[in-house]
């Protein structure tokens, strides 16, 4: 195993995979069994300052090349989390608390409780794609984008991860505002939509939905080696890894680790151990001794 | 989605219907569909018939069920399916307790050979007690209004378990508790269709999730194995946010 060990702002990760947000999250019991099954991390649901019941299923919709989701952040406010977070800790790996806001304070009030339930980093939603007022709306703003991330820096010890928006003009824009985060995670879901002819109607309750899965992959990988050629910062991949060769095309982008998301629903909870296995077997046969020789391999 | 054509209404009691239409699909007993009312909202629903001709039983209890139980023959019905891991099917004689709506599910396990007991609140809200030969069947029902005054465990008191090859138990969570409790010492296999609330249907949402497994993929049908070792069955469940909230003791 220590040949796929990783670090992402001082955090380790026994393999460069961890779970994405919004997959299997909600509960304390599902995210241990993850990571007991080979996840190295996982990122929480995105939780909020009060409780949320999300939209009205149809919630997903399985479309050409992965699905396309509004879930709509549903979470039972940051209060009633601490138990889930706990029960996940249990599994004695790293778990990341997202979190989403409107404003600066919002943010700031919710990443010092996570830290307070014993996240081991922060990961801020400024990229969910269908619920007004937060997600991208804020995180497509450059000047708010910085003055959460500063503030929110100032205020908690464990790493904060912006995690960021390809619906946006200019990603890399976003990114260097979001400076200050000890890494970026990128990309968030792409904005789209899917329509039933024969209801003659949109399939997701609410209309717009976020694509996730095969269909983003290179769009995702465009934007890490960007990213990452511009900035230098440490950056999380994710966006439609379905296989070991996926994930090292994000590593080679210039990802330090990658989050599987939509994948769990092709192949179930034992995608991790599938892709830890593909990623080593590809190590050996090329010749790499370290993941970290690995990231971004790829660039000029 | 799938999309088909309702061929047929079939009433099963003052508030259930079966809804029959044409579907092509390999389907084995404890799977299930997600049903979508266009504008309206999609729901998991137990599939009651499997052969060429699929059938779901459902009762009124929410916005998109009480749209379900007034479609007529002709409508066209949306879903997505199937999913869920089937009941295991076995040789031999089989026993099905069934609470409420919960026989929808357990509908085609039932051959001429299988006892049944069926469990509802009341007398008119008994499902498919037709579907069991003479003599097969004990009714139980909350008020009383016919056989057994009680909950489905008090069916199961009268009859010696361990002569059936495997018991198939679906309703709700607090009576499925209750019958795993008295079955727990006893020497019969079993298997349980549990309910949570289900949002995704294909095992990403996180939703109906119950110790790590996913009821959608991993279930909705668990052994009685499988439910010794969980901690939240009977015991805890997620609402719609995701707070968790203890069940009644």
């Amino acid at each position: 195993m220590s040949l796929l060990k990783t670090e992402v702002a001082g955090i380790y990760f026994e393999n460069p995979l961890i779970l994405a947000s919004g997959i299997l999250d909600e509960n304390g019991y599902t995210m241990k069994k993850i990571l007991q099954e080979g996840a190295a991390g996982v990122v929480t649901k995105s939780i909020g300052t009060v409780e949320r019941t999300g939209y009205r299923p149809p919630i997903v919709a399985e479309v050409t090349g992965g699905l396309l989701n509004a879930v709509g952040l549903p979470n039972p406010g940051i209060d009633s989390f601490g138990e889930e977070i706990k029960v996940a800790l249990e599994a004695g790996k790293p778990v990341i608390g997202s979190i989403f806001g409107g404003g600066v304070q919002e943010f700031v009030d919710l990443a010092i409780k996570m830290e307070g339930y014993g996240a081991n980093a922060i990961e801020l939603n400024l990229s969910c794609p269908h619920v007004k007022g937060v997600g991208s709306e804020v995180g497509s703003d450059p000047a708010l984008v910085t003055d959460i991330v500063t503030e929110i820096k100032k205020r908690v010890k464990i790493p904060v991860f912006a995690k960021l928006s390809p619906n946006v003009t200019d990603m890399l824009e976003i990114a260097i505002a979001a400076e200050a985060a000890d890494a970026l995670v990128m990309i968030n879901t792409v904005r789209g939509l899917a329509i039933d002819v024969y209801a003659r109607k949109p399939v997701l309750s609410n209309t717009y939905g976020g694509l996730s899965g095969k269909a983003i992959k290179n769009i995702g990988l465009r934007y890490v080696y960007e990213v990452k050629m511009e900035t230098g910062k440490e950056i999380i991949g994710v966006g439609g890894i379905e296989n070991a060769e996926d994930a090292i095309e994000y590593i080679m982008a210039g990802s330090s680790a990658v989050q599987l998301g939509t994948v769990l629903y092709k192949k179930g909870r034992q995608a991790f151990a599938e892709i830890s296995s593909g990623i080593t077997q590809f190590m050996k046969s090329e010749g790499f001794g370290s993941i970290k020789e690995m990231v971004g391999a790829a660039l000029p | 989605m799938i999309h088909s054509t309702i061929t047929g209404i079939e009433r099963v009691s003052p508030t259930t219907v079966s809804i029959r239409f044409p579907w092509e699909a390999a389907v084995l007993p404890g799977q299930f569909i997600m049903v979508w009312i266009p504008g309206l909202g999609e729901i998991p629903i137990s599939l009651s018939h499997i052969g060429d001709i699929k059938g779901i039983t459902i009762k009124s209890f929410g916005p998109t069920s009480e749209a379900l139980t007034k479609m007529k023959e002709g409508d066209r019905i949306f879903f997505r399916g199937p999913y869920g891991r089937p009941f295991t099917q076995v040789k031999g004689k089989i026993l099905v307790v069934g609470g409420g709506s919960g026989m929808a599910g357990l509908l085609p396990l039932i051959n001429s050979d299988t006892v049944g007991v069926v469990s509802a609140r009341t007398k008119d809200e008994l499902l498919f007690v037709d579907r069991f030969l003479e003599g097969n069947v004990i009714k139980v029902t909350d008020d009383g209004s016919a056989g057994i005054k009680g909950i489905a465990v008090d069916g199961l008191k009268g009859l010696d378990l361990q002569k059936f090859t495997k018991m198939y138990i679906c309703g709700p969570e607090l009576m499925l508790r209750s019958v795993y409790r008295y079955i727990r010492e006893i020497d019969v296999d079993a298997e349980f269709s549990l309910e949570r609330l289900m949002k995704c249907g294909i095992g990403v949402c996180d939703s109906c999730s119950i110790d790590g497994y996913q009821l959608c993929r991993d279930g909705p049908t668990f052994s009685k194995k499988q439910i010794s070792g969980m901690h939240e069955f009977g015991a805890f469940k997620l609402t719609e946010s995701g707070k968790r909230i203890a069940l009644p003791k």
